[in-house]
């Protein structure tokens, strides 16, 4: 009151100088802004009264009562107490059509930050986020903002909130347009306030961390801690594209005619050769763990049917620490019986490949950018029909480029790589077969070429210059079994039921198994193949 | 025996006056060669050994010098006779007795390099947006001349491709199987480029881009460029002004091209002379494409009829279609 006096006293000083030549009109005109003011002041002052007196009704009423106390609070452990029919909504369904509804929701708290009296929590369900916020006001109280920025990240919350449409884009999360105004939040699940890892370093891209003096995780912290490590928005996207892959795959088989079978995985003889098998102990005796369902696929076209496939582990007892190598990974097997040509099995098999990569290319694009964020690579290319080229080509290729290498040799690892940049830059292309290998480096159950016995009817299949199956047509019939295993000095006893399946009549058949990891890794462009497999067994990590 | 020596009876070197009424004669109990003095031979009507010598070397040079004649004129008349062999060492003998497959892997090596053993595989990116006719016509051409694997793909850059985009270069071959039995592939992959691409040798050669760079290379599988330079750059300047007037141009260009095709057809049955060429291949197909085909001078319409008639297009007009 007393400012406003004071005002009004300085105006009634200054008026009569001012007005001096003025008109009537002009005069009044003054008077009126005179007036105005005043109100304004008066106003103001008013404000500041209330404001004053809120906090100290405030002040009052967080050392008495919190009027938000039941808007609150960590929750009785979900017991199922009640069948509650309370409809909660997806994260990745909150767009602007849902604007100033109320809603419910259920998600894990990504980030908190609190300033003054509100406090922005990031909420996160799998790959999708949004933003909230708790602001003091008529519905929250300051311990209720308190309670929320004191929430661990990673903990599990129910929140009642109004979605509102945002001004600005907000570009941290994966709902831009939206945010949420938080009325109840209740915790479900709390996590432990330390975290083994944080999850923005763990998708942190490769160098970034290190040149912003920023934290990356390893491989080892990473797998050790593989279920926080799972929740990364990279490895969600890895594992839902790896999902993808084993339903085209199913689907496309399907499609085609082809039978899923179960084979077992607990054998009495090593399959192929005798190496490299794990050996389990069978009550009195001991067992293998399967180094392939061959054998068993082969046995299914001897009993006529036709086309199978199976998806399942494979076991591989190879003490090699490489980045693509596992001691169990998943096998997605094909065998099929042929008319005349085992092109007819190729021409099969590309095709399934050739479906798996256009699903991934057209279903899986949000997916395929979310690890492209953080491991970038180039996206894959292919040709459809599939490119074929022969091993003669191959070494011509090779020798071109000054590799020095006999007819009959194996391609080593480098030059294998080597080919693939080679047939990348004619062809364009990240996937292709080569077909007719020499029947020197093939096992002994390969059909031979029957124009050249130096080499056979067989192939390997290449993504990105890596070899992902190796197949052929196999030797179907007993007796040419036979003389090729006693040429490969194999123990006729050791084999005698695989030789055995053949002798009541086989179609000829062929095919091949590709590793699920690894078409994974190489189709992202990753460079470790237990970055694509979830609980990775290789000669050093049994655990978790 | 030893027998004792006596010594001369007269002085070793006797001085004699001979009288200069008389004339001389050549001492004959001396060494000829060494008392033969120019003089002598003249006088005695004899050739010098040196001009013998002299004579006998440009004999050589010249006998040289015919060999070469023959063997550039042999040289000559197997560049501008295609089927005929390029090896020089026969080609005195010239080569009735090879066989015609024989032939055209030398042709092959020429252009292509060296043999390695294994399938020569060309690799022929193109838009589906735009067709490439010529090239399409130059691979009706080269399977008349050799086994050519012809195989068209689909490249992941391209969602879909029409069904005769697919089967352009023709029904499967039956040996397809077996890719080792064919002098030459032809692989065709529909992809998203901007304009036509060739790739041969990853490592000695470069891509050769632009459709009309690509028929040039091809055709020379087919038959070599006109020995006359006047001819050669004729054809050049046909098959530029093709792709840049008559398939990128604008109205006014292309009936500018129309008009001169007209005139030059009216004085010879095909652009570069007597001979079919490929400066009609890309002119046709140009023509073709640019739509204006059916009103173009007439002149022009009978050159469109008789490129017909050779049959090496209706593949390429297929796909107009």
């Amino acid at each position: 009151m007393s400012w406003n006096s004071l005002n009004k006293h300085w105006e009634e000083l200054s008026f009569p100088s001012f007005t001096a030549g003025a008109t009537e009109e002009e005069q009044q005109a003054q008077s009126k802004k005179a007036l105005k003011k005043q109100q304004k002041e008066a106003e103001k002052a008013a404000k500041k009264a209330e404001k004053q007196a809120k906090m100290a009704s405030e002040q009052q009423s967080a050392e008495e009562d919190d009027f938000a106390k039941d808007r609150y609070g960590v929750s009785a452990m979900v017991q199922s107490q009640q069948k509650l029919d309370r409809e909660l909504v997806r994260v990745q369904d909150l767009t602007p059509e849902k604007a100033d509804q109320l809603i419910w929701l259920r998600a894990r708290v990504h980030t908190s930050r609190a300033k003054g009296k509100q406090c922005f929590l990031v909420l996160r369900q799998q790959q999708f986020n949004v933003q909230a916020l708790v602001a003091v006001g008529d519905r929250a109280s300051k311990q209720m903002v308190k309670f929320a920025a004191n929430i661990t990240k990673e903990s599990i919350v129910d929140v009642e909130a109004i979605v509102r449409k945002v001004e600005q884009k907000i570009e941290s999360c994966s709902q831009q347009d939206v945010e949420l105004h938080v009325e109840r939040i209740f915790v479900i699940s709390q996590a432990e306030p330390r975290l083994p890892l944080q999850l923005e370093d763990a998708v942190r891209p490769d160098g970034e961390g290190e040149e912003e003096g920023r934290a990356t995780v390893n491989q080892d912290t990473r797998l050790d801690n593989r279920v926080i490590d799972l929740r990364t928005t990279t490895s969600q996207a890895v594992f839902r594209l790896q999902s993808g892959v084993c339903q085209l795959f199913r689907d496309t088989l399907t499609k085609k005619g082809f039978v899923e079978i179960q084979t077992p995985k607990i054998i009495s003889a090593a399959s192929e050769g005798g190496a490299n098998v794990f050996t389990v102990s069978y009550f009195k005796t001991s067992a293998f763990l399967a180094q392939s369902p061959q054998l068993y696929k082969q046995m299914c076209i001897c009993a006529d049917f036709d086309k199978v496939f199976c998806v399942g582990p494979v076991f591989r007892a190879e003490d090699s620490n490489t980045h693509r190598h596992l001691t169990e990974f998943v096998g997605l097997d094909i065998e099929m019986a042929f008319n005349y040509h085992y092109h007819e099995v190729i021409d099969s098999i590309t095709d399934t490949m050739v479906q798996i990569f256009k699903g991934l290319r057209d279903n899986f694009q949000t997916e395929i950018q979310t690890v492209n964020k953080q491991f970038p690579s180039e996206p894959f290319k292919f040709l459809e029909p599939t490119l074929r080229l022969e091993y003669t080509e191959a070494v011509a290729m090779l020798r071109e480029a000054g590799v020095e290498m006999g007819d009959e040799d194996d391609l080593s690892t480098p030059n294998e790589k080597l080919l693939g940049r080679l047939v990348k830059e004619k062809y364009d292309t990240d996937f292709y077969v080569l077909d007719k290998y020499p029947l020197a480096v093939r096992p002994f159950y390969t059909m031979p070429d029957p124009s050249n016995p130096k080499y056979s009817n067989s192939y390997d299949m290449f993504m990105r210059g890596e070899e992902i199956l190796s197949g052929a047509q196999r030797v179907h019939d007993a007796q040419l079994l036979t003389e090729r295993a006693i040429h490969h000095q194999i123990d006729l006893e050791k084999i005698k039921a695989y030789i055995d399946s053949f002798r009541y009549g086989a179609p000829p058949h062929g095919g091949g198994g590709i590793g699920l990891e690894r078409v994974c890794m190489l189709y992202l462009g990753l460079h470790n193949v237990r970055q694509t497999s979830m609980f990775p067994r290789d000669p050093k990590r049994l655990t978790p | 025996m030893p027998m004792y020596q006596v010594k001369p009876i007269c002085g070793g070197d006797i001085k004699i006056d001979l009288p200069t009424c008389m004339y001389k004669v050549p001492n004959i109990h001396a060494q000829q060669g060494k008392s033969c003095t120019p003089e002598h031979a003249l006088q005695n009507g004899e050739l010098d050994p040196a001009v013998k010598a002299l004579e006998a070397r440009q004999d050589e040079i010249m006998r040289k010098l015919y060999e070469l004649k023959a063997a550039v004129e042999g040289l000559a008349k197997t560049v501008m006779t295609p089927d005929a062999d390029l090896d020089l060492t026969v080609s005195s003998s010239l080569s009735s007795q090879s066989s015609t497959t024989f032939k055209s892997t030398t042709d092959l090596d020429t252009v292509l390099g060296k043999d390695l053993g294994a399938l020569r595989d060309i690799v022929i990116n193109a838009n589906p947006v735009q067709p490439p006719l010529t090239l399409l016509v130059l691979h009706s051409l080269l399977c008349q001349r050799y086994r050519v694997l012809s195989t068209v793909h689909v490249h992941s850059s391209v969602a879909s491709v029409p069904p005769q985009l697919l089967s352009c270069l023709g029904p499967r071959h039956a040996d397809s199987y077996a890719r080792h039995m064919f002098q030459l592939g032809f692989t065709l992959i529909w992809k998203d480029v901007p304009k036509p691409q060739m790739k041969f040798s990853i490592k000695n050669m470069c891509p050769i881009e632009g459709e009309a760079n690509i028929a040039r290379f091809l055709f020379k599988l087919l038959a070599p460029y006109p020995i006359d330079p006047a001819v050669a750059t004729l054809v050049d300047s046909w098959v530029d002004t093709a792709f840049f007037q008559l398939a990128e141009g604008s109205v006014k260009e292309r009936s500018a091209v129309l008009r001169a095709l007209n005139s030059t057809l009216g004085s010879n049955p095909w652009l570069s002379g007597p001979e079919f060429s490929l400066a009609d291949i890309a002119c046709y197909c140009c023509v073709l494409q640019s739509g204006s085909a059916s009103s173009s001078p007439a002149n022009v319409q009978r050159w469109i009829k008789s490129c017909e008639n050779l049959g090496h297009f209706s593949h390429a007009k297929l796909l107009l279609k």
